[in-house]
């Protein structure tokens, strides 16, 4: 349970938590699994986890009974991380916990970056941070949720020299992407369970539900939990669509610079210079305020500075 | 909020800047006014009972006048740094920086709380707080020098060079 420590002192950003490396994997070929956690919840971190071992030690593996980490019960799962614990002399893993903030703030940045490329970066950080702890990796197995040739091609082509697989439902075809589940699952549910509130909100209720936008309990917790004008506590996706209807219906409108930007573009230039043809044609139209004599010079207009005389 | 500055050279009262002991000139940030009169009083005798306040400019225009939980939401998840302030506004990421109103210049926060009958009607606003500092935040981007709110500083200065009295 100490290993989200770190994550509960900052839960605003993305956090890296990780096991001692075995010795053995720094000498024997080794076999990794990614998998990952809390990918559709509208609430709490997405947890993006690796799991390796000797390739000769696979079968060991599979006896701790590893299993798709939906399959089973939270105690299950949490009995089954003990387990790998006590595996540690062939066993490491390591998680990627990216906060639910941070995850807003990549979805809504001024150049999107979606979820897919977010979570490709976070698998691949991943693979990397295990090379360079020196764990001689041979194969890579990955669970996917987009399609599978691609990202198995882009993989291949960042990590030469390791056979990548990539496939639906690795995470119950292979027992390495079943161990990475279940350390992904298990740290998701801590995190989400010991929400501690960067807000100053008092008692908090936290019978979230299963933070699923289409849980009863999550959506009653959202209406409950709605402030007009900061919209969530940073618990919350603030990219989940579920979220912006509640905010666009139930909150105060806000309006940032790029919001044209987004898909209707060509609408928004329309609206933004709704011009009929035929002003074009009256001596008056002209550039408007850019001509005659009450020009402002540009050291005023640069600054957006006005003369006021009235309020 | 809007950024916009005047500066009155003399100690007559015109408009909304005017020189009390105090303070020199104001930096207006007002809300909840509306236009088409004549002469609009400041209730000096408010200063004195105004709170200090911080005051932020956000990167966004939010479609509301009044209470927010600024405290309990945006104070208390800001981070600052090694001078760099971050903060997040409906998921967006912010970064901000304190920004120092002019040298002999204090911020003001008007409201207008008698409406005016009609638009000959004189007005009178009140100052509700003062400050003589902001933070402004910027989508993103790190606040630098060419921030418009930072530029829009150098007005006073140049200002001061136009109008402020001529030496020998």
């Amino acid at each position: 349970d100490a290993s989200a420590l770190p994550f509960e002192a900052d839960n605003s950003v993305s956090c890296r938590l990780k096991s001692q490396i075995p010795d053995i994997c720094r000498t024997e070929d080794c076999c990794l699994g990614i998998d990952e956690a809390g990918r559709g919840p509208v609430l709490g971190p997405m947890v993006y986890g690796i799991c390796f071992c000797p390739i000769s030690r696979k079968e060991e593996l599979k006896d701790l009974k590893v299993a798709d980490s939906k399959t089973l019960t939270e105690a299950e799962r949490e009995a089954l991380f003990e387990k790998m614990d006590e595996a540690k002399s062939y066993v490491g893993w390591a998680l990627q916990v990216l906060s639910p903030n941070t995850i807003s703030n990549s979805m809504l940045q001024r150049t999107k970056y979606n979820l897919n490329a977010l979570s490709h970066d976070t698998a691949i950080g991943l693979v990397q941070h295990a090379l360079d702890c020196g764990v001689q990796l041979k194969e890579v197995f990955v669970d996917t949720v987009g399609p599978a040739d691609k990202y198995e091609d882009k993989l291949s082509k960042i990590f030469p020299g390791i056979a990548v697989t990539v496939r639906p439902k690795a995470d119950s075809l292979f027992p390495i992407v079943s161990a990475a589940s279940i350390c992904a699952k298990v740290a998701r549910d801590f995190a989400v369970k010991h929400w501690r509130f960067g807000e100053d909100l008092g008692e908090v209720d936290a019978d979230y539900g299963s933070g699923y936008p289409s849980d009863p309990k999550t959506k009653a917790w959202l209406l409950r939990y709605l402030d007009p004008v900061f919209g969530y506590p940073q618990l919350v996706r603030f990219s989940w669509s579920t979220a912006q209807t509640l905010m666009d219906s139930r909150g105060v409108t806000v309006h940032w610079d790029d919001d044209d930007d987004d898909e209707d573009g060509e609408k928004a230039a329309q609206r933004r210079n709704n011009r009929s043809m035929l002003s074009y044609f009256s001596a008056a139209a002209g550039g408007g305020s850019q001509s005659g004599s009450n020009q402002t010079h540009r050291f005023f207009s640069d600054r957006k500075l006005k003369s006021l005389d009235t309020l | 909020m809007c950024s916009q500055l005047t500066h009155s050279p003399s100690n007559k009262v015109c408009f909304y800047t005017f020189k009390i002991p105090e303070f020199t000139s104001f930096i207006c940030i007002c809300y909840s006014m509306s236009n088409n009169t004549n002469v609009i009083h400041v209730q000096v005798s408010s200063v004195g009972d105004a709170q200090r306040v911080p005051v932020h400019l956000m990167p966004c225009e939010i479609e509301h006048n009044g209470p927010a939980q600024v405290s309990q939401y945006f104070h208390a998840t800001t981070k600052d740094r090694k001078q760099e302030m971050t903060v997040s506004f409906r998921g967006r990421a912010l970064r901000g920086q304190e920004l120092c109103c002019p040298q002999g210049y204090t911020g003001v926060v008007l409201k207008e709380t008698i409406k005016p009958g009609s638009d000959q009607e004189d007005r009178t606003v009140m100052v509700t707080s003062v400050f003589d500092k902001m933070t402004y935040w910027n989508l993103e981007t790190l606040p630098n020098p060419d921030d418009r709110v930072v530029m829009a500083m150098d007005w006073t200065e140049l200002s001061e060079a136009i109008h402020g009295p001529v030496e020998d």
